[in-house]
């Protein structure tokens, strides 16, 4: 294979293989990692995953470039299209319809509650980011969530975020559950440096592999709380030459991935 | 026959009061209802309380040209070109009064509108809106057992501003392409505009009447705005303008440049100068067409 992985085709690719086949998913807007990954599992272990729009409401589309999930050219080519209204139900209200999101954010913390609002205070915002839609919801009711950021620094893994719009696991431990939120919560934080899990019971952070030449001192400086390291975490299995060929010949064609994160 | 419902863009915005409560439709690059924006702006409207499906420029252009006092947030961004400028600043500024709501939060608060309700039942997830939006959420008693609850306040707007493709004298409209919260917004509001890029018949309605998403009862005043959501996309007729949505980001650097930008395309500019002004070539590449393809 030609090129090595851009940071964007990585994550397409670490996200696409962690997909089960049959599972439903909503992807939401300005999403091309998130559309490469599920488009990729569809044409490697997944080809019968289902997944929707939220914004177009259109179900598989099915072109091999990437496109916005609002854009009309990807709902011609869907095979369902659901009004808004209709699909506001299995997302703000029905339990456990959706297998999976998943989510960008500003920030995430040590028990994966996410942050798509503000850094700082709601009222004089050190920075005031897009809003929350429908992350509250995907975060407290699907059947689990991950999270993708395109940095990893102190600003971006926090310990606690500032406003809390995505339920994680809240405090950690069963206080979600004490919350009275369904069974769920945070599966994956994938990040430039590495890929990082829940620990069992206490629910905090932990590092799952460590990606190709980073050490485990770079991550623990980029990170402003402690992060839970079980014996020596992996390195993380790269794209390997058949998951790039299919990412760059059916799903990706014009190179977004490569273009916006490289 | 009943009155036609089409008047000019000026003519349906006129009523619009200082302080109104207005929603805006669409979806971050599709369907933003800009040219009834910019006569919101040219009519220099002030102190207005946005209620914006998750959007982008229509939202931020009133923001930026001094339209809002308020505005509620489910999603304000420009995607690829970064955070909305002037959403941003006038929020890190305090300026203005941002009411954060989620997805439950405006579509339970739609539905409460519609229906006459004075709240919707969600589900409590646990976040930190409630703190911020005391007025939009507040709790509800549950039974043991019973998933916790809380409470979304109406949502009723004085008017919401719409775009779609198509629609007829009697304001029956019909969407060529998704319809997002539209119909919604419009059965929640009090009075409701909706501009198109196109007048037809009531024939042509008819012969495809399962695209009429807003029937003419629904509907108060009819704009006749072709390219009416440029720099934003009307779907399936033409695509969004991300050279003048750039644009509109770099402009947003300074109060002067803006100002520019206003003077340029807002200000002085009737719909139909406001075309001449983007230019014929350009509009006719943002058509959507299998050649063009990009």
């Amino acid at each position: 294979m030609s090129a090595n992985p851009s940071l964007g085709e990585t994550l397409a690719v670490l996200l696409a293989r962690d997909i089960a086949d049959g599972e439903k998913v909503i992807i939401g807007t300005n999403s091309d990692i998130q559309l490469a990954a599920c488009n990729l599992a569809r044409r490697m272990q997944a080809p019968r995953l289902w997944w929707i729009s939220g914004p177009g409401g259109m179900v598989n589309p099915t072109r091999d470039h990437l496109l916005s999930t609002a854009d009309y050219e990807n709902v011609e080519s869907a095979e369902s299209w659901m009004d808004l209204p209709v699909m506001i139900d299995f997302i703000d209200w029905k339990i456990h319809f959706f297998d999976f999101a998943i989510l960008s954010a500003l920030q995430v913390d040590r028990f994966g509650n996410i942050n798509t609002v503000v850094v700082g205070d709601q009222r004089k915002p050190k920075v005031r980011g897009p809003g929350t839609v429908g992350i509250s919801a995907l975060c407290g009711l699907a059947k689990r969530f991950y999270v993708c950021l395109t940095r990893h620094d102190r600003s971006a893994f926090v310990p606690r975020v500032d406003f809390l719009c995505g339920p994680g696991h809240m405090e950690g431990g069963d206080s979600r559950e004490r919350m009275g939120l369904p069974p769920g919560g945070p599966k994956l934080v994938l990040s430039p440096l590495g890929v990082f899990d829940f620990a069992p019971g206490s629910k905090a952070m932990r590092v799952r592999s460590i990606s190709p030449g980073v050490t485990l001192e770079q991550i623990r400086d980029s990170t402003a709380f402690d992060l839970v390291v079980d014996g020596a975490p992996p390195v993380t299995a790269m794209p390997n030459d058949q998951e790039l060929d299919l990412l760059r010949k059916h799903v990706d064609r014009r190179g977004d991935l490569r273009r916006k994160f490289p | 026959m009943t009155k036609s419902k089409i008047v000019s863009v000026d003519e349906a915005v006129a009523e619009i009061q200082d302080g109104a409560k207005v929603a805006l439709g669409g979806w971050i690059f599709n369907s933003q209802p800009m040219a009834l924006v910019r006569a919101l702006i040219r009519k220099r409207a002030r102190n207005l309380h946005l209620i914006p499906a998750p959007g982008s420029i229509a939202p931020d252009m009133l923001i930026g040209a001094g339209c809002a006092a308020s505005t509620v947030c489910v999603f304000i961004s420009f995607e690829q070109f970064g955070l909305a400028p002037h959403f941003r600043r006038q929020s890190e500024s305090g300026a203005l009064k941002v009411h954060d709501l989620d997805g439950p939060g405006i579509a339970g608060g739609l539905r409460a509108g519609i229906c006459d309700l004075p709240y919707m039942p969600v589900p409590d997830l646990g976040t930190d809106l409630p703190k911020f939006a005391p007025e939009h959420y507040w709790p509800l008693p549950s039974k043991e057992g019973e998933r916790k609850m809380l409470a979304v306040a109406a949502i009723k707007p004085d008017v919401c501003l719409l775009h779609a493709q198509q629609a007829d004298e009697h304001g029956n409209v019909q969407y060529l392409g998704p319809p997002f919260f539209d119909a919604m917004i419009a059965q929640a509001s009090r009075r409701v505009i909706v501009s198109v890029d196109r007048i037809v018949s009531t024939d042509t309605i008819r012969r495809s009447n399962h695209l009429t998403k807003l029937p003419g009862a629904m509907v108060d005043a009819i704009v006749e705005a072709p390219f009416g959501a440029h720099p934003t996309a009307s779907p399936s007729l033409f695509r969004s303008d991300g050279a003048h949505l750039k644009e509109y980001v770099k402009s947003s650097a300074s109060s002067e440049t803006f100002g520019g930008y206003l003077d340029r395309y807002v200000r002085t500019a009737s719909p139909d100068a406001y075309l001449d002004v983007i230019g014929g070539s350009r509009l006719a590449a943002l058509a959507v067409s299998e050649t063009n393809l990009k």
